[in-house]
């Protein structure tokens, strides 16, 4: 059956083997190749060595975008997961209407970036107007709305992963528990948490990686201001790239550097947290 | 590891076949563009690709030329969107127009002009700016557009070489509420008593600093509209602004630009920028989020007297609180000796360059399409009428004067005999520098930062971009 | 790395088992589907207990107490920054930054003209038309290749596929930003900076994460079902189409909806890969509205978000059931 199957290569197997090329690997290998270059465009790159990756010690921003970017990440996962998943709680009793906030909580997922952007630009500017302060204030302001804007976003996505987790544990092993006198904080610490433990592992991938590598609210809620101190990792890489001539080369090495800790923390992640999981 | 070599070898290789098939359909179903279908010869690396690909454009495609204009003006962006309808309902020559946002103007003709289908037309801010893209500038020296210059100071050389040609003449200062001025120098307890006497730094800040105490009475907010710092919008202060210590230093050094600004008037800097953040209609902690646009409707709901801008804010204010006869604009005294003769700054940042890497024909196109926009009735209507311009071309008679009203009040200044300010932010270093003062600015303004942040952004960040920039 | 991503593709058939209980997808392939209830792990047991409760709220009795109170509180909350948009949209401009709280009075209420002046400025309706346009397609295109491509590459294993599939695992957690420039520059000397062009683009960029939950789903579709199709004389394709394809329909729902919700909101591959002179999508026209020479048109601004969300939340509110299980099946992508 393999062979003939195997015939069928340039229908089943070229499509998206070709896109993946154009779309990827290409791209990726000439992007880590244009990493030690010098360029303005493809054509004229010249061989610099480690020079880009050097000059990004240099650049302060970097390293505060970095610092920024993690803060805002440990905040963001932290707070995300805990609501999420208290939220969930709360919506898996049988309470009235709880279809209905799922729903409510679930809709800002669909919107875009760059459009919630705006929307808490309006909201949070209007607000902070009556202290006398704006978004753009310090970065202070900037990274406190930034993580708001994030929690609307992604509370609701987490809180159904954690709501079908929930359902999954088996009412048996609930009932097991407390028969045998555990109060519902034991419950929930010594059988609901164990149990979702690949939800708790999923959820804490999705918001580390959207938190790290978060642009478009960025771009579209602060913009970096004021002075580069509410600039993100992604953002700081895309102005250094787009906003700054002979500077291509040094966005491109950050480029690299930003997925080899992308990569980094994803690796460690998975490790720690599915070690953890229960088999069900 | 060699296998995967092998595959991305192989890969690239069906990527380009496929992509010239992928240009074939997009062509067909599109039905507008003639798109070239002959790169189908495979080449092995994406750099040859690029090379085939254009030239197998060039050489399908022959004939009519293309007009492709990265405009840099956004508030004109409809304008010309409607003027290129127009040339080609008339001549049936395709122009596009595309314009940049606010402050990505650089950017975005960086990543246009790498495409295969770059700007035939692009525009340049100066001797700065052209010096990143000197290698794309046509030389212009003998075209009609040219020669339909008033003068040889409107064009931008490049050795001996035409680079660029300017095409809008502007002009900014304190552009002023004269009802509200008048309201105030009638008060009683006002110092001075007419526009006259307000022709220096001193003078200016009596009167501001009285407006702001007597802003219930006088009906407005503050005396001027909100100093707004947001990125789209610091260029009033880190540029413009940042004019006027430059020009007096050139001034007082006998220069035309240098690679290490002194910084000799920059107290005079601070006390012009501190009048506008502290007699205001907002409080310094809020201007980081405050845009040109808030100060333009401040200023045309007549909530405030004073508003630092351009002949270009006209479009903004007309039609709203403030009548057209009750504009006026002074100019920016910042408390330098001799200042009562200093007229409005007058300049231009704005050269059109035609891009020589261009095909022939679009160039010869858009050559032609220039010409037609500063000769035909249609084009000079709608730079003098519709965008307000005022143009360096002897092509704009009479009947072709902008009625701006802001215009004709530099117009008076010239006729009193003031001396101009000229535009020297042309020779600021870098967008970079010009960055790093706004940020220092806005710090300095919300008391998070010092003023000798900005004087460390001012002068040793001349020094550093321009070394950065020239080597 | 791949190791705990097997796990986790074994998750995500679990929880398909779940979500293919939703009735809809009950009356296709229905025999198909208990065949691979079987041969997944039991698992799938407790995600089929869990899942009619994640479809539809049981017909047990609601409590309303405090806990509904305080919810709905914050549902009226969690929606008022939208209804702030929209409220401001139908003040004149000028008001809107200054007073985002007050309702439109008589002085401030412009009707529609901030909605007319957004779409006039940005063309918004174009906007809109190719967002939709490279949207479906685009979907439409990485459903039908990568599910093509998992099929094939589950059934043959050799040296190609295997590389092939590793390096899809290994795109998932490459950030855009790595490969933003580079690509942009190869789609544009391939010409693919069109709308058609570009869904190319999204397939190969995409790629990655479908295979991969294709792949995972498709281990555990029993061989002897195609065995059977092919004995009766079928050709791969015909295998694909009428046996696998059927099966697979759970996962290439879930498949579509995440890539929808990404792709549709996409703002930098499509603002680096298009040619911004003809065409633009929704998130390119809204921030192009922020820039303007000084002059952010908070009216115009404020009729493009509204105009923006809309649609999608009309779309969420006809599609939810289905949005909402396609997230948790898909939530598993490791």
């Amino acid at each position: 059956m393999d062979k003939a199957i195997k015939r069928y290569f340039p229908v089943f197997m070229l499509p998206t083997l070709l896109a993946f090329v154009i779309g990827f690997i290409a791209p990726f290998i000439l992007g880590v190749y244009l990493s030690f270059c010098k360029f303005t465009t493809i054509n004229d790159a010249t061989f610099v060595g480690l020079s880009n990756f050097a000059k990004i010690f240099e650049d302060a921003t970097f390293g505060h975008a970095l610092w920024f970017t993690a803060l805002f990440t440990v905040v963001t996962v932290a707070l995300i997961n805990v609501l999420a998943f208290a939220v969930a709680m709360a919506l898996t009793r049988k309470i009235q209407g709880a279809n209905l906030y799922r729903t409510v909580f679930f809709m800002p997922n669909l919107i875009g970036g760059i459009v919630l952007g705006y929307i808490w630009q309006l909201l949070l500017n209007g607000i902070l107007a009556h202290f006398e302060r704006t978004l753009t204030y310090s970065s202070v302001y900037g990274f406190w709305g930034l993580v708001i804007l994030l929690l609307w976003q992604q509370i609701g996505y987490m809180m159904v992963i954690y709501i079908a987790g929930i359902q999954n544990v088996p009412g048996e092993l609930m009932e097991a528990a407390k028969i045998d006198g555990a109060t519902s904080a034991q419950c929930l610490r010594h059988v609901t948490i164990p149990m979702i433990m690949p939800s708790v592992t999923i959820c804490t991938f999705l918001t580390l990686t959207n938190g790290f590598k978060m642009f478009d609210q960025n771009l579209a809620l602060t913009n970096g201001a004021p002075s580069d101190m509410s600039e993100m990792l992604a953002l700081n890489i895309f102005n250094t790239f787009y906003s700054r001539s002979g500077y291509e080369g040094v966005g491109q090495a950050k480029a690299v550097v930003f997925f080899l800790l992308v990569a980094a923390i994803a690796l460690i992640q998975t490790k720690i947290t599915s070690s953890k999981e229960v088999q069900q | 590891m060699k296998k995967t070599k092998q595959l991305v070898a192989l890969g690239l290789g069906i990527a380009m076949a496929c992509a010239a098939l992928a240009a074939c359909g997009g062509g067909a179903s599109t039905g507008t563009t003639a798109a070239p279908s002959t790169t189908a010869g495979a080449p092995a690396a994406p750099a040859a690709g690029e090379t085939t690909a254009a030239s197998a454009q060039a050489a399908t495609s022959g004939g009519a030329g293309k007009v492709f204009y990265l405009n840099f003006k956004p508030e004109q962006a409809d304008q010309w969107v409607a003027l290129a309808k127009k040339y080609t309902q008339e001549t049936g020559v395709q122009v596009d127009v595309i314009t940049a946002a606010s402050g990505t103007y650089a950017q975005t003709l960086k990543s246009e002009i790498a495409k295969s289908d770059p700007p035939t037309l692009f525009q340049v801010n100066g001797p700065v700016g052209l010096q990143d893209w000197k290698d794309y500038c046509y030389d212009l020296k003998g075209t009609k557009i040219y020669e339909a210059l008033a003068g040889d100071e409107y064009a931008l050389y490049n050795g001996s070489e035409v680079a660029g040609i300017a095409y809008v003449i502007e002009t900014y200062g304190i552009i002023y509420n004269k009802k509200l001025l008048d309201e105030y120098f009638a008060l009683p307890t006002a110092s001075i008593k007419s526009i006259d006497q307000l022709d220096n730094f001193a003078a200016l800040k009596t009167v501001a600093d009285e407006i702001q105490a007597n802003k219930d009475e006088l009906g407005v907010e503050g005396a001027f509209g909100s100093t707004g710092m947001d990125s789209s919008s610091d260029w009033r202060f880190k540029t413009h602004l940042a004019n006027l210590p430059i020009y007096y230093e050139y001034q007082a050094e006998g220069i035309t630009s240098t690679p290490a600004i002194k910084g000799t008037y920059l107290d005079n800097y601070k006390q012009i920028f501190d009048l506008y953040i502290t007699d205001s209609v907002c409080p310094p902690s809020m201007i980081s989020s405050k845009t040109g646009e808030d100060a333009a409707s401040e200023f045309a709901l007549a909530e405030c007297v004073f508003y630092q801008n351009g002949t270009w804010a006209y479009n903004d204010i007309k039609g709203n609180e403030v009548a057209d006869e009750d504009l006026g604009m002074l100019p920016i005294y910042i408390g330098v000796a001799g200042e009562e003769n200093q007229g409005l700054c007058t300049g231009s940042e704005n050269f059109w360059c035609v891009n020589k890497k261009a095909k022939p024909e679009d160039v010869q196109a858009t050559l032609d399409f220039l010409y037609w926009v500063i000769s035909s009735d249609t084009g000079r209507e709608a730079l003098a009428k519709e965008m307000g311009f005022v143009t360096p071309f002897t092509t704009f008679t009479a009947d072709y004067l902008p009625q701006n009203p802001l215009v004709l009040a530099n117009d008076a200044y010239t006729k009193a005999g003031k001396k101009a300010v000229t535009w020297n932010f042309t020779t600021m270093p870098s967008e970079e520098w010009k960055n790093g003062v706004g940020n220092a600015l806005l710090e300095y303004a919300q008391g998070t930062g010092t003023w000798d942040a900005v004087k460390t952004a001012f002068v040793d960040g001349w020094a550093k971009e321009y070394a950065a920039v020239n080597n | 790395m791949s190791a705990t991503n097997q796990t986790g593709a074994a998750g995500a058939a679990g929880n398909q088992g779940g979500a293919g209980v939703a009735p809809s997808a009950e009356a296709h392939g229905a025999e198909a589907h208990g065949a691979k209830a079987h041969g997944a792990q039991s698992k799938t047991g407790a995600a089929k207990s869990g899942a009619p409760k994640a479809a539809g709220m049981p017909p047990v009795k609601k409590k309303f107490g405090a806990l509904t109170v305080i919810f709905g509180i914050i549902s009226i909350a969690y929606i008022y920054p939208i209804l702030l948009v929209a409220i401001n949209s139908f003040k004149k401009k000028a008001y809107i930054s200054k007073y985002p709280f007050r309702l439109p009075d008589e002085k401030t209420f412009v009707g529609l003209d901030n909605y007319i002046g957004g779409i006039e400025k940005t063309n918004m309706i174009e906007s809109f038309g190719w967002t939709l346009f490279i949207t479906i397609g685009s979907v439409a295109v990485i459903i039908l290749c990568t599910s093509m491509c998992a099929w094939y590459i589950n059934r043959v294993k050799n040296a190609v596929t295997k590389t092939f599939y590793t390096l899809c695992l290994f795109s998932m957690i490459v950030p855009f930003q790595m490969v933003m420039f580079t690509l942009s520059k190869i789609a544009n000397v391939l010409r693919l900076n069109n709308p058609w062009g570009i869904i190319i683009v999204y397939l190969g960029f995409g790629a990655g994460l479908s295979v991969f939950m294709f792949a995972g789903f498709v281990k555990s579709i029993p061989l002897e079902i195609e065995e059977a199709a092919m004995i009766d004389g079928c050709t791969p394709i015909q295998t694909f189409f009428q046996v696998v394809m059927p099966i697979m329909k759970p996962t290439m729902i879930t498949v579509s909806i995440l890539q929808t919700m990404w792709i549709w909101n996409d703002y930098l591959l499509p603002y680096l890969v298009l040619d911004l002179k003809k065409y633009k999508t929704v998130s390119i026209s809204v921030q192009y509205l922020k820039g303007g020479y000084g002059s952010v048109d908070m009216g115009a601004m404020m009729g493009c978000l509204v105009l923006a969300i809309i649609p999608i939340i009309v779309f969420y509110l006809f599609c939810q059931k289905y949005i909402i299980e396609g997230v948790v099946a898909g939530a598993v992508k490791g």
